[in-house]
């Protein structure tokens, strides 16, 4: 399992620093579990907001329609162009069209945007499928993800799914077409949710569960299996060998209370406790296929470091301009 | 396509709509004499048209009725489309369903002094009169419009012919009770010295109402029998003036009203449903038909006349050409299209009996068909009519009413509500004398009444009686069911009143019921599996006598079970009652409408948020028909992703609800967050509306006339020059009209017409104009500044008068904004306080974050249990991945789950059973105290979004005529400080700012006074002095300043003679 550290900023004062853990658990293309250890909620949080809010990606920004003479409008086609997800591995690198200096402003150069372009018709009678495999971009690295995926699979199994058909952007029938051009752009998830390279970030606290053995053994099988059953997720499970109440997966708790109440229902109050450790956090990070989810976690890291280093900048910078203005003002 | 759609309607595109309407020709066959050759062979005409009548979508006239789902669609047409409205100008129009109080039938009431009162209003081919008798001093007196008095009783029926006073009380009833009470009547009669019909008709001739008389020139004699005839009881038949029906007509309604005297439950309730008819389209429009039919007829009578008179020998008379074709269309066009029922012969003057049909959501206009038209005015402040009545179960929903004036006055039926047509009488009639009815003309009175025999009235007539009435009815029902007689013939036995009522006249009330022996519905497995399979539908139900229609009178001859009983070994006393019940509801969630049905879980509500609900599912966004896109409407609002929603109720599934949605699942959190949810007001996800939620599209559509002028000269629309003005014209095409697809904004043109500067003197055509003699007149959109708006579609047409007719189809796209209303299907509304970022939003530890959040206060007070059974049906049917439902009163057969079985469900996916959920903040990243009872909730967008409301001004336009600021935000007008606001300041004592407010900032204005006659004076700018005119000088002249409307007031005062002078003191 790789273990890595986090990088704590190195102030040389009395040391409140933490050495925060990271273990990773599960990790695929789109989906990452992690822990998070000896840290505390501010910073789970914070990575969970940056990875929600602030990691870059590329998403349809423009569209130039030429013909639609779809049963969808034109905002309505840029609306479903703009939420297909992009490829983005380059979108860290890339810049912002609104501080791009090659072009002036109109955010159409290389640096800043990538263009795409669909063009289809229905010449036959079955209605046409127009999906995200239809628009071709400009730049081979930023495509639709399904698309790369796609690529992907077939480059290494040899074979084309057929279910796979990509995201459906608009239906055509007979005589229908479509073509426009689209311009891409990086932006962040906190300006428009096409941006957000995530699809589900949240953590939970670990759990610590103690059970009481000596009240525990007080209690019949019967009542070990009713109270077993009575939480909703499979927290708890019975030894069939010792027949004693085991810990089956802790993570599977959510918080319910519903085994403490029924302890308590019981007569038995005590029976358990479960305590959320204060200090570590199980992350799980779903990603849109913008970009690799652990890729997501270490694009986050980043920008989070990115963030607090301009906050001590301007933390040391406007320390002294506000005490210079107090001293002018006096 | 578009060409089809004429006067800005895509209506059918069928080819006989010419001008925008869609009407079929009446044709007639005519038989008549040519010229002055009477002894020829009259000549005959068939398939004359006499005019072109309206046809009712879907009706069995329509070209579009029995078509099938693909068949519609080719036409263009929505297969969902309720039908049942008219296209009348380019518009389409309902006829409401009119409610009214039963004709030909006694009803017993007390008016407003207190006496009793027997009325009839007859209702006949010829005439309409109202017939009432009533008690005043313990005597009887008729009242009728034609006699100028109250009329004794006895005098009418020894007028009629029964001149003996004995027969007269045997006929009403040999109860001493009764004679006791008719005592003090045949006393005033006999004190009147009328004993012979020729002496009552006599009397009579000298009561006859003074209008009548002058009508027949002061000869009063055979008066009085005329209007016996005619008018007195019209809908009882008289044969060769044998009054005797009438007589025993009469003699009932005495004997019913002297009942109600001696036992007052016998008085009838007039809102009571069963007294009530509805008057449908079909009667209405044949009555206006009639009408105009006989005024043709009249006008074409006397045209002809008018021709004979100066005939000419050449060409010989042809009466054909005297009928005018379009009387009868242009007069149930205008009938339609004003919704005014003007009818001279009944003296109906009914206003508002149409209406364009609401197209705000499909759920809108359905239930527009639905509704039913009060009889009463709005404004009179009575509780009776607008209680909720006991009969109105499952014909007419409990809860579909407006709020306010209308308020239990204007009702809509219920799901399975049939409102019957008339059906032929005289087969009923002779039926009933087969069956064993002895009829009127061989009874004695004292026969009529004998102990056990039942008075047989049909239809409000009296046939006879009837000496087993129970055998007599059950023999009319199996008639009945087996087909032999319509399925809506009603069969009402009246033990009170000891009469059986037989009813097959329109606009009653019924609805179908399962027909059940001893409590065992008739309804087997096997029939159901049939038509599941397809094999049977619900018209063989309906033939083989499993399920028949019943009317609310005959309703309270049946003992009706909700459900079946299922347990066959119930104790004894059950027993008994088991085996009366006689009919099985075919589902309870039909007792409610369309509207309300919508709602998950109505029987868990408070009863009036349903009513809100009901109100509110009309203005809710969404789809409106199939063919909405090709639609032309004013107005139509959008939503651009619909769902199904995720509870359902069986009542969607049957209007197609489920296909033509109007909101969204949302996932709701139930709690407080950040302060600005109250009030209803809920926080929306940012992230939620970026990805679609709640999204909509406005349409609206902007028409512009290329006017044709009396000159011969017309608009012209000319392509756009590239040099000046060019900001404001770039989206023109060349052809000087805007392209569809450009993006329109504020102030741009959109068509670039110009207008001759003369219209009225002749010059040379349009071809001699020059480019000077036209001015600009172009059209400049005005829209919401800074939001993209988009020519969807311009359609060009030809109006009525053949000019060109440009219309534009703006769409403009609205993401959900902070103000925008919002509401779940309970009668919960609430506007978007804040919009928040997701990341802030709570979540829980599966990653699920709520599309919106709702306070909790709005649930205690609201009482709407059924929107959290809703969130717990919507949770366990998402993670389930089954359609949850939630009919009204559903639990039992099936139609709703069950609030345990939802927990169970839930459990098993890994939630609480009570839907909350653990939930971690996601501003701090701790977790919240409470438990957060989480889950989707279908959510509505209503039509009132904050763009088409919000106005604000500074300064701006005046009203020329009192220099004041205009009125209205469309006008972009002013914010009135009123009188109560004015009150407050004054109490206040903030003089300086009431001046400000209603002087300074509205219409200030200098004036020169005159301060020796008082009378303003003005201001010479070339003498540069001010002038009294009055005084012929200057030299008294003030200068002050005034409100212009003060100074507009004076002047107006002065000008009807009255003199206002000032009074000028030094401040």
């Amino acid at each position: 399992m790789a273990e890595k550290t986090m990088g704590g900023a190195g102030a040389s004062r009395t040391s409140y620093q933490r050495y925060p853990r990271v273990r990773i658990r599960e990790m695929k293309d789109d989906y990452l579990k992690f822990e998070l250890r000896d840290t505390d909620a501010s910073m789970a949080n914070a990575l969970r907001r940056v990875m929600l809010a602030e990691v870059p990606t590329i998403a349809i920004d423009l569209v130039e329609i030429e013909v639609n003479s779809s049963v969808l409008n034109d905002e309505f086609i840029a609306h479903r162009l703009g939420l297909i997800p992009l490829t983005s591995d380059d979108a860290m690198s890339m810049r912002f069209s609104r501080d791009c200096d090659a072009c002036d402003g109109d955010g159409q150069c290389e640096f800043c945007s990538v263009e795409f372009f669909l063009s289809v018709r229905c010449d036959s009678d079955q209605t046409l499928d127009v999906t995200s495999a239809d628009l071709q971009s400009t730049n081979p690295r930023v495509c639709p993800v399904d698309v790369a995926a796609n690529a992907l699979s077939s480059a290494a199994d040899g074979y084309e799914s057929a279910e796979q058909k990509g995201i459906i952007i608009v239906k055509l029938r007979r005589g229908q077409e479509l073509r426009l051009r689209a311009i891409a752009r990086k932006g962040i998830g906190k300006d428009h949710a096409k941006w957000s390279p995530a699809a589900t970030v949240t953590f939970m606290y670990e759990p610590q569960i103690h059970i009481n053995e000596d009240l525990m053994e007080t209690l019949t099988l019967e009542d070990k299996r009713s109270w077993v059953e009575s939480s909703p997720t499979k927290v708890f499970g019975i030894d069939p060998n010792t027949q004693q109440v085991v810990v089956i997966d802790a993570e599977a708790y959510t918080y319910d209370d519903e085994v403490i109440k029924k302890a308590e229902a019981m007569g038995k109050p005590g029976l358990i406790e479960i305590y959320p450790r204060e200090d570590s956090f199980i992350f799980t990070v779903e990603s849109t296929g913008a970009m690799k989810a652990s890729q997501l976690v270490i694009n986050a890291i980043d920008i989070l470091k990115q963030k607090l280093d301009a906050v001590r900048l301007q933390d040391e910078e406007s320390d002294m301009k506000e005490l210079t203005s107090h001293l002018g003002n006096l | 396509m578009l060409l089809i759609s004429l006067n800005g309607f895509l209506i059918l595109c069928c080819s006989h709509l010419v001008s925008c309407r869609y009407a079929a020709p009446i044709k007639v066959d005519i038989e008549y004499t040519k010229g002055n050759q009477p002894n020829k062979n009259p000549e005959v005409k068939r398939g004359l048209v006499i005019g072109r009548m309206p046809i009712m979508l879907r009706s069995r006239r329509c070209v579009l009725s029995g078509k099938d789902e693909a068949e519609l669609s080719k036409l263009g047409e929505c297969p969902l489309d309720p039908g049942g409205y008219f296209v009348v100008k380019g518009t389409e129009k309902v006829i409401l369903i009119q409610e009214q109080l039963s004709k030909n039938r006694i009803i017993i009431d007390t008016d407003s002094k207190g006496r009793v009162t027997a009325s009839v209003t007859s209702s006949t081919h010829e005439t309409k009169s109202k017939t009432v008798f009533f008690m005043d001093k313990d005597k009887i007196y008729l009242q009728l419009n034609q006699f100028s008095k109250p009329i004794p009783i006895m005098v009418i029926m020894k007028a009629m012919g029964m001149e003996s006073d004995q027969e007269i009380v045997q006929m009403v009833g040999r109860d001493p009770r009764y004679g006791g009470l008719l005592l003090p009547s045949i006393q005033e009669c006999a004190s009147e010295r009328i004993y012979t019909q020729q002496q009552a008709l006599d009397y009579l001739d000298g009561k006859v109402g003074s209008s009548n008389s002058a009508r027949a020139g002061n000869r009063k004699e055979g008066l009085a029998k005329a209007i016996l005839l005619d008018v007195f009881l019209a809908n009882v038949p008289v044969f060769r003036g044998n009054f005797r029906p009438r007589c025993v007509y009469a003699a009932v309604m005495l004997r019913r009203m002297l009942d109600a005297i001696l036992n007052t439950d016998t008085f009838d309730d007039k809102d009571y449903v069963g007294n009530k008819r509805l008057e449908l389209s079909g009667q209405l429009v044949s009555l206006l038909f009639e009408d105009l039919f006989k005024s043709m007829n009249a006008f074409a009578l006397e045209l002809v006349n008018r021709a004979y008179e100066h005939a000419s020998r050449s060409s010989p008379l042809d009466f054909i050409h005297y009928i005018k074709q379009d009387f009868i269309t242009h007069g149930l066009e205008k009938a339609i299209s004003t919704g005014n029922w003007d009818l001279k012969r009944f003296k109906m003057h009914r206003k508002g009996v149409s209406q364009v049909v609401s197209r705000l959501s499909y759920i809108a206009a359905l239930g527009h068909m639905t509704r039913i038209s009060p009889q009463f005015e709005k404004t009179r402040k009575v509780s009776g009519p607008r209680a909720l009545q006991p009969s109105q179960w499952g014909m007419l929903c409990p809860c579909d009413t407006p709020e306010g004036e209308g308020c239990g006055l204007t009702k809509n039926l219920a799901l399975m509500t049939h409102v019957t047509t008339d059906e032929e009488e005289g087969p009923l009639i002779s039926l009933c004398h087969s069956l064993g009815v002895e009829d009127l003309g061989l009874l004695s009175g004292e026969e009529l009444h004998a102990p056990g025999s039942f008075l047989v009235i049909f239809n409000g007539l009296i046939l006879g009686k009837h000496r087993q009435p129970q055998r007599f009815a059950s023999a009319m029902r199996k008639l009945r069911r087996c087909g032999k007689i319509g399925e809506f013939v009603s069969i009402f036995v009246n033990e009170k009143q000891h009469c059986v009522y037989v009813a097959s006249d329109g606009g009653r009330v019924c609805r179908p019921l399962v027909i059940a022996d001893k409590g065992i519905s008739r309804i087997k497995e096997h029939h159901m599996k049939e038509l599941r399979d397809g094999v049977r539908t619900f018209d063989d139900f309906l033939r083989d006598g499993l399920v028949e229609y019943l009317d609310v009178n005959e309703e309270n001859n049946a003992l009706i079970a909700l459900y079946e009983c299922v347990n066959d070994m119930d104790d004894s006393e059950d027993d008994i009652k088991k085996s009366c019940i006689t009919h099985i509801e075919i589902e309870p969630l039909t007792l409610l409408g369309v509207c309300a049905g919508l709602i998950p879980f109505p029987h868990h509500n408070q009863s009036p948020r349903n009513t809100y609900q009901c109100a509110m599912g009309k203005q809710a966004m969404g789809n409106i028909a199939y063919n909405q896109l090709c639609r032309a409407d004013t107005l139509l609002y959008l939503l651009v992703y619909p769902q199904r929603p995720l509870l359902t109720t069986k009542t969607i599934e049957l209007i197609g609800y489920d296909k033509l949605g109007a909101g969204q699942n949302a996932t709701v959190a139930v709690m407080s967050y950040s302060g600005y949810d109250i009030e209803d007001a809920i926080v929306m996800n940012k992230s939620s509306l970026d990805r679609g939620f709640g999204r909509c599209i406005a349409m609206k559509k902007y028409s512009v006339l290329k006017e044709i002028y009396g000159n011969g000269t017309s608009d012209r629309i000319v392509r756009p020059r590239k040099d000046k003005d060019n900001q404001r014209m770039q989206i023109l095409d060349g052809d000087g009209i805007a392209a569809p697809g450009e993006i329109i904004r504020n102030n741009d043109i959109y068509v670039n017409k110009e207008t001759p500067i003369n219209t009225r003197d002749k010059t040379g055509g349009p071809m001699g104009l020059k480019d000077e003699d036209y001015k600009r007149t172009p059209a400049v959109y005005k829209g919401p500044e800074g939001e993209t708006t988009v020519i969807d579609r311009v359609i060009l047409c030809s109006d009525t008068n053949d000019k060109l007719c440009i219309k534009f189809i703006i769409r403009h796209t609205r993401r959900p904004e902070v103000g925008d209303k919002f509401s779940s299907r309970h009668g919960q509304k609430g506007v978007c306080g804040t919009i928040v970022q997701q990341e802030d939003f709570p979540f829980s530890e599966r990653g699920i974050c709520p599309d919106l959040i709702m306070n909790p206060h709005g649930f205690p007070s609201r009482m709407t249990i059924g929107k959290m059974i809703e969130l717990l049906g919507g949770k366990a049917g998402v993670s389930c991945g089954r359609f949850h439902y939630g009919s009204a009163f559903g639990e039992p057969s099936g139609n709703a789950d069950k609030v345990e079985d939802i927990s169970y469900t839930l459990v098993k996916h890994g939630f609480s059973y009570s839907g909350k959920d653990f939930i971690y903040s996601g501003i701090t990243g701790y977790p919240l105290q409470a438990y957060i009872f989480m889950g989707p909730i279908y959510y509505q967008k209503l039509k009132h979004m904050v763009l088409d409301k919000m106005h604000a001004r500074a300064s701006g336009p005046r009203v020329m005529l009192t220099r004041q600021p205009t009125e209205g935000r469309s006008r972009d007008g002013g914010l009135r400080l009123g009188e109560m606001e004015r009150d407050c300041l004054i109490a206040y004592g903030a003089s300086m700012l009431i001046f400000e407010r209603l002087m300074l900032s509205s219409d200030p204005y200098q004036v020169q006074v005159c301060r020796k006659c008082g009378l303003l004076g003005y201001y010479n700018h070339k003498l540069k002095t001010a002038f009294c005119s009055m005084c012929k000088n200057g030299e008294n002249i003030s200068t002050m300043k005034l409100p212009y409307a003060c100074k507009l007031l004076f002047q107006e005062l002065q000008s009807m003679n009255v003199v206002p002078r000032l009074k000028l003191v030094e401040a």
